[in-house]
C-alpha cells in the first residue's frame, strides 16, 4: 500500500516516499518514523504529516511522555537531593535539576524552591540511558519564561491536545485571550498550567481546553464564545 | 577518497637500508589498520557501512511541527512574559536580521555608486583614445 501525507498510518507501514526523496536531499524524520537501512517504517498509529522542506512526522495520540531535549515541559518538585531537585515530569523516571541552573543562582545564593512547587523547565539531556535534566535558564543565564509557576492550577492533558493548542492556526487561544486575563504554560509532557483572576474563571478556561481537543476550529469558536456568555451569566 | 590517500614512499627507497626505521613504522600501522577492522568485525554493521547522512532522525514534535511558545500571558497578568511576547512579535515583523542601513538609504546610495562607475570608466576610456 502507498502511503501519502495526511493517511492515517499503522506501526510497521513503509513508507517509500521518504525514502525517494532522501536519495537526492536530507530528510528530517520526527516521532513515529524509524529508519531501517534504506526503508522508513511507520512506529506509531497516527496521520503522517509533512512540513517543508522535508520534515515528516506522524502525529499521534498519546498520553505517555518520553523525555526529548529541547521541550518545554511542567514539572513538581519531589525531592531535593543535595545540590539537585528531582522533578517528576511524566516520564519514566524524574528529572534532574541542578539548583545552580537558576538565574542568578550561585553555590551561595540558592533559589527559593520547595518540595510541591511546579515549575517550567527545559529538557536539557534526554537520552534513552540516562536521567533526563532539566534547567530553567536559556544559554544566555537568562531565565526567559521559565522558572518557578506561583498560584494557577495544574491540569493533565493528552501530549496531542498540547500540539493542538499550540500550533498557530488553532484559534483556541486567540479566543479565549479576548474573554478574560489569563495567564497559560503549557508543557510538551502533557501538563497545563493555568491562571486567572477567580477561580470561576480558571476552570472555564481549563474546561475549554480540554473540550478543544476533538473538536474543529470553527467548533472552538463557538465553543469559546458559548464558556464565556456562560461565566458572563454567572458573574452578573 | 583517492586524494585522501597517504603519500607512500615507493618501495625501492623503503628497502634502502637507512630507511628500515620508517619502513618498520609503516609496516607496523598498516597492521594496526587491519587489525582494526578485525576487532570491530562483529560490532560494525553492514547497516553502519551503507549508511546514508540523508536521514537526521529527531524524537521531539518541537523541531517538526510549527509551535507557538507554551508560555503565554494576556491582558496584564503578568507584565513580565507579556514583554517577552511583545518582543518575540517584533522579531517576527522584522525577520530573522535587525538592518543597520534602511533599504530606501541603500538604494539610494547604490544608485549613486553606479552613477559614479559608470561616468568614471568613460572618463579612462577619453584619455587611453587621446593617447593613441
Amino acid at each position: 500500500m502507498n502511503l501519502s501525507i495526511g493517511d492515517v498510518v499503522l506501526p510497521g507501514d513503509r513508507c517509500d516516499e521518504i525514502s525517494k526523496i532522501a536519495v537526492k536531499s536530507k530528510v528530517l524524520i520526527g516521532p513515529g518514523l524509524r529508519r531501517e537501512s534504506d526503508n522508513v517504517y511507520i512506529t506509531k498509529p497516527g496521520i503522517l504529516k509533512k512540513r517543508n522542506p522535508n520534515t515528516f512526522w506522524v502525529d499521534s495520540y498519546q498520553k505517555r511522555y518520553i523525555p526529548s531535549r529541547g521541550e518545554n515541559i511542567i514539572g513538581t518538585v519531589i525531592q531535593k537531593a543535595g545540590d539537585i531537585f528531582r522533578v517528576d515530569v511524566g516520564g519514566s523516571c524524574p528529572a534532574a535539576l541542578s539548583y545552580l541552573s537558576f538565574e542568578g543562582a550561585t553555590k551561595k545564593n540558592r533559589p527559593e524552591v520547595q518540595i510541591g512547587d511546579v515549575i517550567y523547565a527545559k529538557m536539557l539531556v534526554a537520552s534513552k540511558d540516562m536521567e533526563p535534566e532539566l534547567v530553567c535558564v536559556d544559554s544566555h543565564g537568562k531565565k526567559g519564561r521559565l522558572g518557578v509557576l506561583t498560584d494557577g492550577f495544574v491540569f493533565k492533558s493528552s501530549l496531542s491536545l498540547i500540539r493542538k493548542i499550540l500550533n498557530p492556526s488553532c484559534p483556541l487561544i486567540d479566543s479565549l485571550k479576548k474573554e478574560w486575563p489569563f495567564e497559560i504554560a503549557a508543557g510538551m509532557n502533557g501538563r497545563i498550567w493555568i491562571k486567572a483572576n477567580s477561580m470561576r474563571e480558571t476552570i472555564a478556561v481549563g474546561n475549554a481546553i480540554l473540550a478543544a481537543e476533538y473538536l474543529s476550529d470553527e467548533d472552538i469558536k463557538s465553543m469559546c464564545n458559548n464558556v464565556a456568555s456562560i461565566l458572563a451569566g454567572h458573574l452578573s | 577518497m583517492e586524494n585522501r590517500k597517504k603519500l607512500s614512499l615507493p618501495k625501492s627507497v623503503l628497502d634502502m637500508k637507512f630507511m628500515k626505521k620508517t619502513k618498520d613504522r609503516l609496516e607496523k600501522e598498516l597492521d594496526n589498520i587491519e587489525g582494526h577492522h578485525d576487532l570491530y568485525a562483529d560490532v560494525i554493521t553492514d547497516e553502519m557501512r551503507q549508511a546514508s547522512g540523508n536521514f537526521i532522525s529527531e524524537s521531539s514534535f518541537i523541531y517538526c511541527a510549527d509551535l507557538i511558545e507554551g508560555r503565554l500571558s494576556f491582558n496584564g497578568v503578568n507584565p513580565e512574559i507579556e514583554r517577552l511576547m511583545e518582543l518575540d512579535k517584533v522579531e517576527v515583523n522584522n525577520g530573522d536580521m535587525q538592518k543597520d542601513v534602511s533599504d530606501e538609504v541603500l538604494a539610494k546610495k547604490m544608485g549613486q555608486f553606479q552613477r559614479k562607475r559608470r561616468s568614471s570608466p568613460s572618463k579612462s576610456a577619453n584619455v587611453k583614445r587621446k593617447k593613441y
